[in-house]
């Protein structure tokens, strides 16, 4: 049942429809057999006795019902064509949609943290493989198997004794089979393992190609990603040499039933124990009953590979996702209650204590490792803290509906990410049904108008994959632009204006002054001097809060902040010179 | 360039492996020959049951328990030769995928820049991963099978036509038609229009899924849920019906095929019964027709193994296209004799350059006609507003793309007449989006000059002031970064890339200033790496932040690709102009801040 949970990415009702008609398309396909051992055996009564003729006429109508009856195999085999298909299809549309929609719930956090192109091949690679599976493999041994059942029950009532010699190899051979699959899955464990991690090396090389090309990396220097093609070279023989020893010997061993069979006959016949034709009827299925019987268990062995994928796809989907159903509250003032935030083991936040009132602007300042950029985060809920809890408007964010609280948030951090569409639709992005003037107006108050309307084709001009056609300020502004649009009465800044050209950096600087207004604003600080007229300004080490005031408040401290703000000073002053 | 396509393509590919191959195919033949045996025992038993049908119990049934034998024994036998035969063709098979994947990986880190961002990773990576993957079947399947049936079929009608040459035509002819189906089928070019119109769709959807992952964080935040998520959704629909659209198109076509196959004994028998309809007397006539009626079966079935070679076989000629398509992507040209610079000054002699992609045939001027020389050991600033083609400059001095007019030297030497491996030993990079590799700490330094010794790598990471931080991680230098080990921030990611510069060593550097990420200590770190990393280089800094470079020897100041102006600082303030400008800009900004209410002027 598992199995099928698997292999059907947790729909096996899918399943059933394919599965009958395939059932059905081969039930129809025992009669020709039937007609087939009816001439065998008016040509024996034609021959053996020399008092008897050879019954020509039956022969002909046995022909006749043989050609009529390829059009009932074909007319049969037409539904069992269209439901796996369509099955396959079905599943992995419904999953696919499933799966995007269980990724959509998940925590941003956990979303960063696992690796894109992972999560992209699970999307369609193991996909793919259920598809196949579904389509080909699974019905086809429904479908194998339909005939060998029959022929053992009819068999069976026609002599037990021969249906026993034919088919006690059978059993045995399954369970040596069904032993090696413990095996196989283990093999199958590790092939795929080696097989994500090339795609996630391969992808790391792509990305990295500036370094790696920088770096006289090129191609097979790339050692890890070479060892990584080389792993999966040689797991790929093992997992076939080791599955084919196995499985070889099994059905092997599962064939041996006609040797068996013949040789009880023979000595049955000879004790006059056995109608003779009843052999001749044993030797015909014998000798083709077993081909079908070992593709379903070649197909099975296969499936188990592909029962993999599915489980895969099961484990992602069984990650939790984020809870609550409260909308959130108009106001936007901020309460931090003692929180305490682990990455796994690693505390990132111990007992933080803080609040942000309603349209104040409050900094979050310390060294890298300190806990800000956590902090921050913890607001849209990219995590859940482990202790402690948040309070927006009043009310605790984890009852929010995760949605309905990032609408009440908007978000300006370094990485922005575009899509692979129009500009306007990329603005568009932060509020759906904006209009085209809207959209405008929000790219004049985010100083992009100005430029995107300089481009050829305006505001549909195509931006490529992850956006690289334009430059850091321009996509930090678009991304202000899409914040001006969904207008959100809290922002969260990580401070980006990092790296820019001045003309660039004053127009990020223009655009946020104008976003920020009115707003509840939190801003990850890497200088001190943009933030020196925050309303508040907190300063954090290793995860702990350590003092927090006014600028000037601070200064007087003599603490913390006072020692970077002197540091900042003097590399302000800084060149580069030989 | 090849040019060989199709099945002479794949064969060529295969080729690398011959011996081996050769091997499977011997093999498979002497398989397919011990997998015939049993046909003929039971032809040979009923045959005997038949001449002794009145009198069995006076039969000799040695011979009837000696086929039972033969039976057994050439079931063993093909057996294993099946499993040999299919070993040495999946030993081939995976050599040549790796071997593929390591040719393409090589040429791809060849190719010019612009070609891996005017095309999709996530189609590169399919093409990487499953095309090339799907040559297995080719070569490890497809081929054995091919000459197991070819073999058994052969071997079939060989017999058969020594027995009665009108019923093995009628068998023959079932055969005939259904492959002749086949190829209509998938070679018609309306099945090779679906052909393309499928893979189309096929990468399309890649292409949709992995944007969809990477955009996640962007999508989440702005609360789209996923059917609203028209993109994705849209795709993932069009491509179920395009693919059933797909499957449909080959229905009627692939059906018959197979109740052709699966009716051998309906095209053998009518001959059969119209032979013994004139001789009903001919007892070893009969006997024929027993025997057609065993054996029939026996030649169509392993013509199931190839049923779905037309279809896959097109299916992996596709992919193959796709593989040649990127081989064939012209790599930087590399020189025949590469010169080696005697000294290490940069000059921009007359560079003019466009990117022109595929995409966008309309060519953007990004260079015109510039003209400089960055002194040796000295520090020359390339300062613009964005897009005056300052990045571009710096991404032609690693042959990212080539100039399109003029040239670039180092000590006198055009950049294209060294050798890649030779000018990148050069020059080093210090870009403004760091990477690092999942990888260790060590590793990921190291990579600036994989010989160095530990001593070596240790020096260079305290030089980049990444030594304390580094100490400081749970299991240090072995920190794996990434998935599973740790997330540097971007200030301590910057220092780990000036620590590879460092170790590295090389005569020029060219730098894209990028220290303003850090916070404030991280600021000052990174400048004392800086400045360990210039000292006594030929030093080429886009810069962003002018006070940091306003000791330069040299500040080319660019404006829409072309050079503006160019002086030392001062007599560039003296000029009055586009760097005087910039120059006033820049300290307005240095004086912002974040700043709310009756503030904002």
């Amino acid at each position: 049942m598992k199995f099928l949970q698997n292999i059907t990415a947790g729909n096996p009702r899918k399943l059933f429809k394919p599965f009958v008609l395939t059932v059905i398309s081969n039930l129809l396909n025992i009669l020709p057999f039937g007609l087939v051992l009816r001439g065998v055996y008016l040509i024996f009564e034609g021959f053996s006795r020399p008092e008897t003729t050879l019954d020509i006429r039956g022969l002909w109508w046995v022909c006749a019902a043989l050609v009529a009856y390829m059009v009932v195999i074909f007319l049969g085999e037409i539904p069992a064509y269209r439901a796996c298909y369509r099955g396959a299809y079905e599943v992995a549309a419904e999953g696919r949609i499933h799966l995007a929609e269980h990724l959509r719930k998940l925590p941003l956090g956990f979303l960063m943290k696992r690796d894109p192109g992972d999560l992209a091949n699970m999307m369609m690679g193991d996909f793919a493989l259920l598809e196949q599976g579904i389509s080909h493999v699974a019905p086809q041994i429904a479908g194998a198997l339909v005939a060998p059942l029959l022929a053992v029950l009819g068999l069976s009532f026609l002599d037990w004794r021969m249906a026993l010699a034919m088919f006690l190899p059978l059993p045995l051979g399954m369970v040596i089979l069904g032993g090696t699959g413990g095996i196989m899955k283990l093999l199958g464990h590790r092939h795929m393992k080696a097989k994500i991690d090339a795609a996630n090396r391969l992808q790391e090389y792509l990305n990295g190609i500036r370094v790696v090309k920088a770096y006289n990396l090129v191609g097979p220097r790339f050692e890890r990603l070479q060892k990584a093609f080389y792993r999966f070279m040689k797991e790929s023989i093992r997992i076939e040499g080791l599955g084919g020893a196995m499985v070889i010997p099994a059905i092997a061993f599962i064939r041996t039933g006609l040797t068996v069979s013949i040789l009880a006959g023979s000595y049955l016949l000879l004790g006059g124990k056995l109608d003779p034709f009843v052999f001749v009827t044993f030797l015909i299925v014998g000798s083709r009953i077993f081909d079908p019987l070992t593709s379903a268990l070649i197909s099975f062995v296969l499936l188990r590979y592909f029962e993999l994928a599915g489980e895969r796809i099961l484990a992602l989907e069984s990650e939790p996702v984020m809870t609550g159903t409260q909308k959130a509250p108009q106001k936007s003032d901020i309460s931090f209650e003692n929180i305490s935030f682990s990455y796994q083991d690693a505390p990132a936040l111990r007992h933080v204590s803080l609040h942000i009132p309603q349209g104040s602007l409050t900094a979050l300042v310390g060294p890298s490792g300190s806990g800000k950029s956590t902090l921050l985060k913890l607001i849209p809920r990219f995590y859940d803290p482990q202790e402690g809890k948040i309070l927006l408007g009043g009310e605790n964010i984890r009852q929010m509906e995760p949605e309905k609280l990032l609408q009440r948030i908007s978000m300006v951090f370094q990485e922005v990410y575009l899509f692979q569409d129009t500009l306007e639709n990329n603005i568009r992005f932060g509020r759906e049904d904006a209009t085209s003037e809207e959209i405008r107006e929000a790219a004049r108050k985010a100083c992009c108008h100005e430029f995107i309307d300089k481009l050829p084709r305006g505001y549909d001009t195509l931006v490529g994959e992850g956006g690289c056609t334009l430059s850091g300020g321009e996509k930090q502004r678009i991304s202000i632009a899409r914040a001006f649009l969904k207008n959100a009465p809290v922002v969260l800044l990580d401070e980006a204006t990092a790296s820019l050209d001045p003309e660039n950096e004053l127009q990020v600087q223009r655009a946020i002054d104008s976003l920020i207004q009115g707003r509840t604003v939190v801003v990850v600080a890497h200088r001190l001097k943009t933030i020196r007229r925050a309303d508040n300004i907190v300063v954090l080490e290793k995860g702990r809060l350590l003092e927090q005031g006014r600028h000037d408040e601070l200064l007087k401290l003599q603490g913390r902040y006072a020692g970077l703000w002197s540091i900042q000073q003097q590399s302000a002053g800084w060149s580069l010179a030989c | 360039m090849k040019t060989k396509q199709g099945i002479s393509r794949l064969l060529e590919i295969a080729g690398e492996r011959k011996g081996l191959l050769l091997l499977s195919g011997f093999l498979a033949v002497i398989s397919a020959a011990f997998f015939l045996v049993p046909y003929a025992g039971a032809y040979f038993i009923l045959a005997e049951l038949l001449r002794h049908w009145n009198n069995l119990q006076s039969m000799d049934n040695t011979s009837i328990i000696r086929w039972g034998i033969y039976i057994l024994l050439s079931l063993g036998g093909g057996m294993f030769f099946l499993y040999v035969s299919s070993m040495a063709s999946h030993v081939a098979a995976f050599r040549i995928l790796y071997g593929l994947r390591i040719r393409l990986i090589d040429h791809i880190g060849k190719l010019h820049l612009g070609y891996l961002t005017s095309t999709s990773t996530g189609s590169i990576k399919k093409t990487l991963e499953q095309n090339v993957e799907k040559i297995e079947l080719f070569i490890a399947h497809q081929i054995p099978d091919f000459v197991n049936v070819v073999a058994t079929v052969i071997i079939m009608f060989f017999i058969m036509f020594s027995m009665n040459v009108w019923m093995t035509l009628a068998s023959l002819g079932a055969v005939v038609l259904g492959f002749a189906l086949q190829a209509s089928m998938t070679y018609g070019s309306k099945g090779k229009a679906m052909m393309k119109a499928y893979y189309d769709s096929l990468e399309r959807i890649n292409a949709s899924a992995i944007q969809y992952v990477r955009g996640m964080p962007a999508v989440k935040i702005f609360g789209r849920t996923v059917f609203s998520f028209r993109r994705f959704h849209r795709d993932i629909q069009e491509y179920r019906t395009m693919v059933t659209k797909f499957t449909d198109q080959f229905q009627n076509g692939f059906v018959l095929f197979r109740t052709i196959l699966a009716s051998s004994i309906t095209f053998v028998l009518p001959v059969g019964v119209l032979l013994l309809s004139r001789d009903p007397e001919n007892t070893s006539l009969g006997l024929t027709v027993l025997f057609f009626i065993i054996m029939a079966p026996g030649a169509s079935a392993p013509l199931y193994k190839i049923m779905y070679l037309a279809a896959t076989l097109k299916d992996i000629q596709e992919g193959v296209s796709r593989i040649d398509a990127i081989l064939r992507q012209p790599p930087v040209q590399e020189p025949l004799r590469s010169r080696k610079p005697a000294s290490y000054e940069v000059t921009f002699d007359h560079v003019s350059f466009s990117y022109h992609t595929p995409e966008s045939p309309h060519q953007i001027p990004a260079l015109s006609d510039v003209s400089f020389e960055a002194p040796q050991g000295a520090i020359t600033a390339l300062v613009g507003p964005s897009g005056s083609g300052k990045s571009t400059a710096a991404n032609l001095i690693p042959r990212f793309w080539d100039v399109n007019e003029g040239a670039i030297r180092i000590g006198g030497v055009d950049i294209r007449d060294m050798s890649t491996e030779n000018l990148m030993n050069t020059v080093s990079f210090v870009f403004q989006d760091t990477f690092l590799f999942y990888d260790s700490l060590y590793e990921n330094i190291r990579v600036g000059r994989p010989e160095a010794s530990k001593e070596e790598v240790y020096a260079a990471a305290r030089a980049a002031q990444c030594h304390e931080f580094i100490s400081r991680l749970p299991h240090g230098y072995d920190t794996l970064i990434g998935e599973g080990g740790v997330y540097l921030s971007g200030g301590e990611e910057q220092r780990v890339s000036v620590a590879r510069a460092i170790l590295k060593n090389s005569p020029i550097l060219v730098l894209d200033e990028a220290t303003a990420y850090a916070d404030p200590e991280n600021e000052h770190h990174m400048q004392q790496a800086l400045r360990e990393l210039i000292r006594n280089k030929t030093v080429i800094v886009i810069a962003h932040r002018l006070h940091s470079i306003r000791k330069a020897r040299n500040i080319v100041v660019l404006s829409e690709g072309r050079v503006a102006e160019e002086g030392n600082h001062e007599t560039l303030l003296l000029r009055k102009g586009l760097y005087t400008k910039m120059w006033e800009i820049y300290n307005d900004t240095a004086a912002w801040a974040f700043r709310k209410g009756e503030d904002v002027a």
